[in-house]
């Protein structure tokens, strides 16, 4: 499943069409989790985090853990700082107004599994 | 060999990830395994945290060497009163504002410790915490990585003396910026780069660095440690290590019997080439997997002592008392949950000197005759790293054909004479000797658990056609060096540099004579 395609699915924000825009990858995988040592440890990489932590370690972490993307819940929103941040490592972000347990919900329907699934 | 190093300030949440992140680019750049370079990454990123979060502020440093990446992270405190209980998951001090964040959730360390694969954990109280954690960065260096590397390395103990270097019998070491590091590819774990090292910088890894007696627990010790406090009888010893709380003390020796005896069985049977050799230094094992393979036939496949004892030991809690690196690689090897039991004999020394000075001490030792084990006269013990280097090219060269047995040690005086016991090893072993009928035991033989493997530490690289155009390289840069061994470079030698120019882990600008040549002509 590509990145526009799950956003249009789930009516995303997408905060970063230079990223997403054309963006061929699949996303097979995703993680959900507000404990950014979790996420760490533990998210798939090239997968896709649903969170609802929003500052600057998130895109460290992402990055360290090379997600593809990032999806705010809660409709929480990221400054212009971080928008900058993800654009500059090459991460997707997305805001939905859903709460986490939805959006997961409906990318598990789309196929989207966990880590270790 | 290349140096990073990164300051990273208290509650910097915001520039938190910058020294991972250029970490990151260089691993990337050296053609770092994928693998290899996320999990640097979580581990330099968890560290860098650590001291957003807890500490006064610090710095990252990070040596890239040869297959493997080296991470020092030192801070100016407040230091961890328990590490153990730090690197536990789900325990964490962290304040409400990393909290909010989602940090602080008690997974740094372990986090650290699943990503690397050698942590080591130090922290004084009021002085500061230093978190040092490697890495391999290729496949195959991860393979030698199961066998844990026991030699610590403190830079900044480092007085640039270079002693070090002349001491290594595979000349592993390198001194470059006033900082020692080693090859690991080629370490054996000996004593000898510690026993060179007046300041420290190179010793015994200590971790843990307190002793945690169970209530059911064990500790191991060898006899040169029984025999070591001076003018004290080694019954009062063993009493008094009891009384640090073991329920059970255990010496090595009966097992260093057990092997001398099988070994010498299997020398008589003639199934091995003679002379057959003894594991029983298991540095010397390494020192023949890594600089003579060709002698590897030669071993005896048997268990080290400390291996055998830790088989028989089985699943309780062994603390054991370990007086070189090499004994503490042999155990992780051989069991690797047992991290955190191997400590260093000036551990146990320290808890023993207090409770020693109140105990009676012996005028004279009575010698008593130390039963022989049959065949004896068919052993030569050796020790001392330049008998055992010299008697092992003799076997090389197929000149040492009337020896059937031989149990050779790195430590001058065998195990008694490793550099980080307190005691003189001549006067210990005599002391052993009067009075080792008082630590009884009992022991079995066990086979090996490891075969011998031949470790390809000078093979400059896995492609046979790339090594051959390698070694034309080596050549031609040993010839345009001087030749003089100065180790102004660094290295020991002047061929371990012209190794470290074609291996791309130093440059020829190192040696001094060719920069001077240079600067004089223009």
């Amino acid at each position: 499943m590509k990145l526009e395609d799950i956003a249009r699915e789930l009516g995303l924000i997408e905060l970063t069409p230079e990223v997403s825009a054309g963006d061929e990858a699949e996303i097979e995988r995703g993680y959900a989790s507000d404990l950014l040592s979790d996420v760490l440890a533990h998210a798939p990489e090239g997968g896709v985090l649903v969170t609802l932590q929003v500052h600057l370690n998130v895109i460290a972490v992402a990055s360290h853990a090379e997600l593809a993307a990032v999806i705010f819940a809660g409709d929480r929103r990221p400054d212009e700082d971080m928008r900058a941040k993800a654009v500059a490592e090459g991460i997707a972000l997305f805001v939905s107004p859903a709460d986490t347990f939805d959006i997961v919900g409906r990318l598990y329907a789309m196929g989207i599994q966990g880590t270790h699934a | 060999m290349e140096h990073l190093a990164y300051d990273i300030r208290n509650g910097d949440f915001g520039g938190a990830g910058a020294a991972s992140r250029d970490l990151k680019q260089h691993l990337k750049r050296i053609g770092a395994e994928p693998d290899a370079v996320r999990r640097a990454m979580i581990a330099a990123y968890e560290a860098e945290m650590n001291v957003v979060i807890h500490t006064e502020g610090g710095r990252l440093e990070a040596t890239v060497s040869d297959g493997q990446l080296d991470v020092d992270v030192v801070d100016r405190g407040p230091g961890i009163p328990d590490v153990p209980q730090a690197m536990r998951e789900g325990f964490s001090t962290a304040p409400s504002e990393a909290r909010a964040l989602g940090f602080g959730a008690g997974m740094g360390l372990p986090n650290i410790e699943r990503n690397s694969d050698r942590l080591r954990v130090t922290s004084a109280v009021g002085d500061g915490t230093r978190v040092s954690f490697s890495i391999m960065l290729r496949p195959e260096a991860a393979d030698q990585g199961a066998r844990p590397s026991s030699l610590s390395i403190a830079a900044e103990l480092c007085r640039d003396c270079r002693h070090c270097l002349a001491s290594c019998p595979t000349a592993a070491v390198r001194v470059r910026e006033s900082r020692p590091s080693v090859l690991h590819h080629l370490c054996i774990d000996c004593t000898c780069c510690i026993a060179a090292c007046d300041p420290g910088a190179l010793t015994l890894l200590d971790a843990p660095d307190e002793l945690a007696p169970a209530a059911d627990g064990v500790l191991a010790v060898p006899p040169a440690l029984l025999a070591g406090f001076g003018d004290h009888a080694v019954e009062t010893v063993l009493e008094e290590l009891r009384g640090l709380g073991f329920a059970e003390v255990v010496s090595v020796h009966p097992y260093e019997d057990e092997l001398r005896q099988g070994v010498l069985e299997l020398a008589a049977t003639s199934a091995l080439p003679a002379p057959v050799i003894s594991p029983v230094c298991p540095a010397v094992v390494s020192l023949i997997e890594v600089k003579y393979p060709s002698l590897v036939p030669h071993l005896a496949p048997l268990a080290s002592p400390w291996e055998a004892l830790q088989r028989d030991l089985g699943e309780r809690d062994v603390t054991y008392v370990v007086s070189c690196p090499s004994q503490r690689t042999a155990l992780l090897a051989q069991q690797p949950t047992e991290q955190r039991h191997t400590v260093t004999p000036r551990l146990v020394r320290e808890a023993m000197l207090p409770r020693l000075a109140t105990r009676r001490r012996v005028a004279h030792h009575a010698s008593a005759p130390r039963p022989q084990a049959a065949g004896a006269d068919d052993l030569v013990v050796v020790s001392g790293v330049s008998h055992v280097l010299a008697v092992l090219e003799q076997i090389e060269d197929g000149r040492l054909t009337d020896v059937a047995s031989l149990e050779p040690f790195i430590c001058d005086g065998g195990c008694f004479g490793s550099p980080l016991l307190a005691e003189d090893a001549y006067v210990a072993a005599w002391r052993w000797a009067a009075t080792a009928g008082a630590a009884p035991g009992e022991a079995r033989s066990h086979e090996r658990a490891r075969p011998y493997r031949p470790r390809p530490g000078i093979r400059l690289d896995p492609d046979m056609a790339v090594a051959i155009r390698k070694l034309a390289e080596l050549d031609a840069e040993t010839r345009a060096l001087p030749g003089k061994d100065c180790g102004a470079c660094g290295a020991p030698t002047c061929a371990a540099l012209a190794e470290d120019i074609v291996m791309e882990r130093a440059v020829r600008a190192l040696c001094p004579y060719i920069t001077a040549e240079k600067e004089s002509a223009s």
